[in-house]
């Protein structure tokens, strides 16, 4: 139905966990969804060149977006998850634009594909805009809006303080203690 | 019913600057994955969870009020936050059971 105005609803939703990996020399993340925990924080292994470490393992969830009018279904599964921006590099892109879009009260997240960066898991313009439309057509746009912008404006992972909005930590015994960036 | 007529049922503390708004159901979970999959524009979401992060998933789904129970100590980075977004962040000492208990016999629910 190419005239349909969508109007986008959550489906396919599944929760599970986030896992967050780094290597320190060279430098990089990874991440992946699993149905399971992974139990063992700070573990590390050997894989390639790489000495990786479990940095966080977070509760989450994948989903698609579905257009109620019409049915068309959307595929979400590559957004590992959306991060609020703490404007930790007055440099970054998100910032910039964080700056620049408070005055008209629009709200900006970060939509993040899994790591590393690549084809595979870049999240396209079409789909950031989708998610756009999903926030916005539920709520009242009078007030505010919200801006979904691409983690691909955040130049080095390594300095963004960011703040993921998932669940750390929620199957420990132990009280959450203060939450840390899994960069 | 209103955020202003529900802080005045429940002697809820507000802890941050918002405008008030209709509320149109509840939401309980203290898990922001949950929130975000779950909670509609308008509800009000019902937590023990006090860091700043429910402020960025309040706001992206839209609740009308955050209340936090059960006299969990709310840092002030996250009233903070919730002001900067005009999001209603409101207190209480009841636990949550106690707490839904009374927004039940108020009529709201979950829609």
């Amino acid at each position: 139905m190419p005239d349909c105005q969508h109007q986008w609803e959550m489906t396919h939703i599944e929760f599970g966990f986030l896992i967050f990996e780094k290597c320190s020399q060279p430098y990089s993340l990874r991440t992946y969804f699993s149905e399971k925990s992974h139990p063992m924080l700070g573990e590390k292994y050997r894989d390639g060149k790489c000495d990786w470490t479990v940095m966080e393992n977070a509760q989450s969830f994948l989903f698609d977006l579905k257009c109620k009018k019409c049915n068309l279904l959307e595929d979400f599964r590559n957004v590992m998850g959306f991060m609020y921006c703490t404007g930790c590099l007055p440099d970054c892109e998100v910032e910039i634009l964080q700056r620049k879009y408070e005055s008209e009260k629009k709200w900006v997240v970060v939509a993040f594909g899994f790591l590393p960066k690549d084809r595979e898991h870049a999240i396209p313009a079409e789909k950031l805009k989708i998610l756009e439309d999903y926030f916005n057509q539920r709520r009242d746009t009078s007030r505010s809006t919200i801006a979904v912008l691409s983690y691909d404006l955040i130049e080095d992972f390594s300095r963004c303080k960011g703040d993921f909005i998932h669940d750390v930590g929620m199957l420990s015994l132990e009280p959450p203690g203060e939450k840390k960036t899994p960069f | 019913m209103t955020t202003k007529e529900l802080i005045e049922n429940l002697s809820l503390k507000p802890l941050s600057k918002f405008d008030h708004r209709e509320i149109t159901g509840v939401f309980v979970s203290d898990m922001l994955s949950d929130v975000m999959a779950g909670a509609k524009s308008g509800d009000i979401w019902v937590t023990v969870q006090t860091h700043k992060s429910i402020i960025p998933a309040a706001n992206l789904v839209d609740v009308s009020a955050v209340v936090i129970t059960s006299k969990k100590q709310v840092p002030p980075d996250t009233s903070d936050l919730a002001s900067k977004h005009g999001i209603a962040l409101l207190w209480t000492e009841l636990p949550t059971f106690e707490f839904v208990g009374k927004l039940y016999a108020l009529g709201l629910m979950t829609t």
